[in-house]
């Protein structure tokens, strides 16, 4: 009897430990191939050392604005950016799960970055020069313009009949600066997150709210009370945010937006974050294998004086 | 959680907060109490010495961080101190409990002042007849009928802070108000990519929130009071 | 960055001070109302309370629970967003900024008056009554002028507390001293110079409130207390 309990286990430790074997293996033998593979290419740059060393990244993302960054249901950070942030783990160290979250509401996003509290700043953010003198961005990977959020039965239809209106934005935006220097006859409530600018147009505190079209499509989708008007302004591609001067870690953010361009990778984020109805409209907006978009060229005025 | 007669847009929201918020905001609670505790009786200590360099120092800082709205303090310690050096950068949540540590520690300062100088002449009198020198004096007796006095301050101070704590949501901080903010806006069909930004149930949300700090609060008052009858 | 080659507090000032003047004008503003405000609360529900008023004092007392023992910004929030999801409850920004303050104040100062009131030693409101007064009267001559004198250390903390307090005004993006620096150092990053600056406006302000009380208390200091 004793003898066959023993020879029972036995066989089923060679069992467990051959199947143990042979999935490492081929896991291993796949990523060593993919390895093979990437060495035989130029080589893409490295990870910088503090990420490196920490093994984890901390990156900095939305927690308010669906489908870019949110918290979901179940109390997780979820959407295009943090999908991207996520995809930077599995670059840097195979896991998916290797980054923290620190929610970056707007006026939070640039001291993360210059107090070395986060890496990255993937939260909407929104390349201007004023912002480039005191942090740097990757190239650009979201093609966003500004939009207006009315309500049904609103006078405004365009950005012209702002007079006399109050806007509602968020603080830092460059809504805020665009709008107190060119529509000085309207007045500004600016808010510290974009839930409170919401809430303060769906109470009619505001006449309209005033942001970029990917956080705005979803919300006027949503609310049968509201749509956008039909002008676009301020062309306002999102970058992200690196440290100034952080050359190592710029080189790697930007090598590995282009290998998902590349890749087409950009795709598949949207349609894992966006409803069916709305991935044609902002496929556009998306680095693509086809779609280039970049910065404004260093000659042209910054876009948040420029007037209409 | 089966409370059957809460719609279940709660459960999720509820479940955000007690997990990520509710733990924050005790955690700064109790620190900042702890500290400003040790800091404040300290100084206020200090505060009876007739030495008037020290009582002048200590005199601003109580004034400053009592006469301060906790707002500003809180401004400063989290965005303007990075900009004196590069090492003064903290994160919400730490710089919450810096802020909170210096505006409890001028208050309790303040109110051992006051405790250890309603201590009768007689005590220090015949304490130093005993042979005891100034510290001994202190720590063996006054201090401890001091302490005594300050308890229910103490509780009092508890209740500002947990109260205070929601300045955090201010800056960012995954504190209670501020899990609870995040459920306002977030509240819908469960699984991407059909999202849709749910009903803004900001009533509900900021009741609930209001009815979570007087469940904390109310004993503690509650214990402030009755504890200021026996003990004083 | 160092410190000493940027902070320009004097050109931040010159740069902004429209701003930041009618920003301390709101303040204040809000300030003065809610201060009345939480007198005249203060005053007839605290008087309630010590006398037992019935249905009133009870009313009053959970009046007091819920403010003291929930976060002020939490009451402004739900003063603002919270009832603002209704249209018959939803105030602007200017009614919550005072309403709120005053509430808050409110209901601190209920219990300074209470405790000033039941202060009164009985003997005086007996003496108010063996001389013909009646129950009101004797509230208004005996009751009142002494109490109040007792609750004025208590009632002053609190009025400088509400100043204080208008600072969180800043949530609702109500123009005041706080949200005024705030918005313009988000755009010009002098971060370090708006704080500061309002830093020493609120010290100033509250100190000199401070002082400027503690010479009416002074004067209106009880004979026994001088």
């Amino acid at each position: 009897m004793k003898r066959l309990l023993v020879v029972t286990f036995a066989f089923a430790l060679a069992v467990g430990v051959i199947t143990a074997a042979t999935t490492a293996a081929t896991g291993g033998k796949a990523e060593s191939a993919g390895r093979r593979a990437e060495a035989a290419k130029p080589k893409l740059p490295a990870l910088p050392a503090e990420v490196r060393n920490r093994k984890r990244w901390i990156i900095g993302v939305k927690c308010d604005v669906p489908p870019f960054g949110y918290i979901n249901v179940k109390g997780e950070n979820a959407g295009f950016d943090v999908e991207i942030a996520h995809w930077f783990a599995r670059y840097a160290f195979g896991k998916a799960n290797r980054v923290a979250f620190v929610c970056a509401p707007t006026p939070a996003r640039e001291p993360l970055l210059t107090t070395g509290r986060a890496d990255l700043v993937i939260s909407t953010f929104t390349y201007t020069r004023d912002r480039d003198t005191r942090i740097d961005f990757s190239r650009a990977y979201y093609k966003a313009t500004g939009r207006l959020l009315v309500k049904n039965n609103s006078s405004i239809s365009s950005i012209s009949d702002l007079a006399g209106k109050t806007i509602a934005t968020t603080s830092g935006s460059i809504y805020d600066r665009w709008v107190r220097k060119c529509f000085t006859n309207a007045t500004l409530s600016v808010f510290d997150n974009l839930t409170n600018a919401r809430l303060a147009f769906d109470q009619g505190r505001a006449d309209t709210l005033m942001w970029d079209d990917a956080g705005l499509v979803p919300l006027a989708a949503a609310d049968r009370n509201s749509k956008l008007t039909n002008d676009t302004f301020l062309a306002l591609p999102y970058g992200i945010g690196i440290k100034q001067g952080n050359v190592a870690m710029k080189r790697w953010v930007d090598s590995r937006l282009a290998l998902m361009k590349k890749r087409d990778t950009f795709m598949q984020i949207l349609r894992n974050n966006v409803p069916k109805r709305f991935v044609a409209g902002f496929s556009k907006n998306i680095l693509r294998p086809k779609n280039n978009f970049a910065y404004a060229p260093a000659g042209a005025p910054a876009a948040e004086t420029v007037c209409p | 959680m089966p409370l059957l007669f809460l719609p279940d847009w709660v459960e999720p929201v509820a479940r955000y907060m007690f997990k990520v918020g509710l733990p924050a905001t005790l955690k700064v609670s109790a620190i900042a109490l702890t500290t400003s505790t040790l800091i404040g009786v300290t100084l206020g200590t200090l505060l009876t010495i007739h030495f008037f360099p020290s009582r002048a120092l200590i005199r601003t800082y109580i004034e400053v961080w009592r006469g301060l709205p906790i707002i500003v303090t809180l401004f400063l310690v989290y965005f303007a101190a990075p900009q004196i050096s590069p090492t003064l950068e903290f994160g919400p949540l730490t710089a919450g409990t810096i802020t909170l540590t210096l505006w409890g520690s001028a208050q309790i300062a303040e109110a051992t002042r006051g405790a250890v100088q309603s201590i009768p002449r007689e005590q220090h009198e015949a304490a130093s007849a005993l042979g005891f020198g100034w510290t001994g004096r202190h720590l063996y007796v006054i201090l401890p009928q001091a302490l005594r006095r300050l308890i229910p301050p103490l509780v009092s101070l508890l209740v500002g802070i947990i109260l205070n704590t929601t300045l955090i949501q201010v800056i960012g901080g995954a504190e209670l108000l501020e899990t609870a903010e995040r459920s306002v806006e977030r509240l819908a069909s469960p699984t991407p990519p059909e999202f849709t930004p749910g009903d803004i149930k900001a009533f509900e949300i900021y009741g609930g929130v209001m009815v979570m700090f007087f469940l904390i609060t109310f004993p503690l008052t509650r214990l402030a009071a009755y504890l200021e009858r026996r003990l004083v | 960055m160092t410190l000493a080659l940027t902070y320009d507090l004097w050109g931040f000032l010159s740069e902004n001070w429209e701003a930041l003047l009618r920003g301390l004008g709101r303040t204040i503003e809000v300030s003065a109302i809610a201060v009345i405000g939480s007198f005249l609360i203060g005053l007839v529900l605290g008087a309630a309370r010590a006398h037992r008023v019935p249905v009133v004092s009870q009313l009053a007392t959970i009046y007091v629970e819920v403010i003291r023992n929930t976060p002020i910004l939490v009451q402004i929030f739900f003063l603002y967003f919270g009832l603002g999801q209704f249209e018959s409850t939803r105030f602007d920004v200017f009614t919550v900024a005072w309403l709120s303050i005053t509430i808050w104040g409110g209901a601190f100062n209920t219990e300074n008056f209470r405790a000033g009131f039941e202060a009164v030693p009985y003997r005086f409101r007996e003496a108010g009554l063996a001389l013909g007064f009646s129950r009101l009267a004797t509230f208004f001559n005996v009751t009142l002028p002494i109490g109040g004198r007792i609750a004025l250390p208590s009632s002053i903390n609190t009025y400088i507390a509400v100043v204080k307090n208008t600072a969180l005004l800043y949530v609702i993006a109500y123009e005041e001293l706080t949200t005024t620096a705030f918005q313009i150092q988000a755009l010009t990053l002098e971060t370090l110079e708006a704080f500061t600056l309002i830093g020493i406006v609120y010290l100033i302000l509250v100190w000199s409130l401070s002082a400027g009380i503690r010479v009416l208390e002074s004067h209106l200091a009880l004979p026994e207390a001088r």
